[in-house]
């Protein structure tokens, strides 16, 4: 008796947990398919991130398939319990939290399998991992997909801006506006068919570890149609911060440029989701806006690139300390995951009111470059920029009149 | 555990091929379309050949729109 009620709470816990992953999933990526159309105005902040949220929900619900190996290979399925996919998932919270906060796209897949690596090795030692698998799914695609997608978007918009150096602005704004804003709602519909599915294969697992579901059968229907909705409202609620860093911090993103780096980035997304070899949607975006200002030879700022390029390679093992830590604690037994859950609302709490300090919402999201988190810091004023702005050039006045896209 | 270079390979010059089709693709419609609409305002003729060769192009990006959203839906295949 009390063992079923302690399974049950675990299943519960498990199941909640996941959902606010899937939610820190929707809102982290959100970024990926629109920051360029936002940053552009091709499509307006709120528009868009409804627009992305309806497809998300959309692609979530289209993909049935049950995530293959939640493991993906990092090591043995067999290792998975309920309390490693508990640990793994608070882990891969924390750190998407955090890099939220920082204004740090990252990928939620990376963050997700760091988790989890970090709870195998508390479980089951060091020894448990395969270090190979990191190498060639983690390392080598957090290079490659920044590169690949780099170069096609650098060609890709040095092409449009030559075959359209002679036409006028009113028609390649237009006319770009448009191609952008689809290729944008691809990359929001592959995201939700592939990361729809990364919170319902954990659901159906645990449903199924606890019995109460039958082994080999595909996730049921209200666990399709709840994911769909955590990623959904995710992609809704914007993540600005990251929203501002990906659209505004890496380069000013023109229409042209940003038409090319959104056909860049769902060619790319689509091709390594064909042909075999996976790179995050993250990384792809982030290459992709980065490449298309290499091409149109504006000026990047490559410190916030390599920041970004750090919080990747730290994605695993920052997601594998938290998950391995939250692992120590949900092997306790129930006492042990009420603390975890108490522990996890207060970091996310803390997270939360670090971030109000300075605020992005997708009223001011386009209005600088910089994502500030403490309380101290203030936009930093600099003598050369100053002198330049001097005839107070109205910069907010910018009220989007375009009318959307979609 | 190997790396899939041929994969990568693959995937990186798709990738590429597929951004710079459609890209040109765009941007050439982008510039026909502009070119007939500027010429017919200023009153000259023989543009029709020069919109439907733009409108072609375009259309055929949006084909490429259509072809990708068939290959993101798993229902299709």
């Amino acid at each position: 008796m009390g063992t079923d009620v302690a399974e049950l709470f675990i299943v519960v816990t498990v199941i909640a947990v996941a959902l606010i992953f899937d939610y820190t999933n929707g809102f982290h990526d959100s970024a990926n398919a629109m920051a360029g159309p936002i940053a552009t105005g091709a499509i307006r902040p709120r528009t868009a991130v409804i627009l992305g949220a309806f497809l998300n929900l959309v692609g979530a619900c289209l993909s049935t398939a049950v995530a293959k190996a939640i493991s993906g290979g990092f090591f043995d399925d067999q290792l998975i319990t309920a309390s490693i996919i508990l640990a793994g998932l608070v882990g891969a919270i924390v750190w998407n939290l955090m890099t939220w906060l920082f204004g740090l796209p990252s990928s939620s897949s990376h963050a997700l399998f760091g988790g989890l690596i970090g709870a195998v090795i508390v479980g089951a030692g060091i020894a448990s991992v395969h270090g190979w698998v990191i190498v060639s799914k983690v390392l080598l695609p957090a290079i490659v997909a920044p590169l690949v997608a780099g170069v096609a978007a650098a060609w890709a918009t040095r092409l449009a801006y030559r075959i359209t150096r002679r036409t006028p602005s009113v028609h390649t704004g237009t006319g770009f506006k448009y191609g952008q804003a689809f290729t944008s709602s691809m990359v929001a519909l592959a995201h939700g068919t592939s990361d729809g599915q990364k919170t319902m294969g954990v659901i159906t697992l645990v449903l199924i570890a606890a019995n109460l579901q039958a082994a080999g059968t595909g996730p049921q229907m209200w666990v399709i149609m709840i994911s769909a909705l955590a990623i959904g409202l995710g992609t809704y609620s914007g993540g600005w911060r990251i929203m501002r860093a990906m659209g505004k911090g890496i380069v000013e993103i023109e229409t042209p440029q940003g038409a090319a780096s959104g056909a860049a980035t769902s060619a790319t997304i689509l091709a390594s989701a064909h042909l075999g070899f996976g790179l995050s949607t993250t990384h792809v975006s982030t290459g992709s806006i980065l490449g298309s200002g290499v091409g149109r030879g504006a000026e990047v700022r490559w410190s916030v690139a390599r920041r970004m390029v750090f919080a990747w390679l730290l994605t695993l093992p920052g997601a594998a300390l938290v998950g391995g830590l939250a692992a120590l604690l949900a092997d306790q037994g129930v006492w042990g995951i009420s603390v975890l859950l108490v522990l996890l609302a207060g970091i996310c709490l803390a997270i939360y009111s670090l971030s109000r300090r300075h605020r992005i919402t997708h009223a001011n999201v386009t209005d600088s470059h910089e994502v500030l988190v403490l309380p101290a810091a203030t936009p930093p004023t600099y003598a050369g920029e100053a002198l330049l702005e001097a005839p107070n050039k109205p910069k907010k006045v910018k009220k989007p009149k375009l009318k959307s896209a979609a | 555990m190997h790396i899939d270079w041929a994969a990568l390979g693959v995937v990186a010059v798709v990738s590429i091929a597929a951004s710079l089709i459609f890209t040109t693709l765009l941007a050439s419609g982008i510039r026909l379309v502009s070119a007939a609409k500027i010429k017919s305002n200023e009153g000259g003729s023989g543009t029709t050949t020069v919109f439907s060769l733009g409108y072609l192009s375009l259309g055929i990006a949006a084909l490429i729109v259509l072809f990708r959203i068939y290959l993101i839906i798993p229902q299709f295949h």
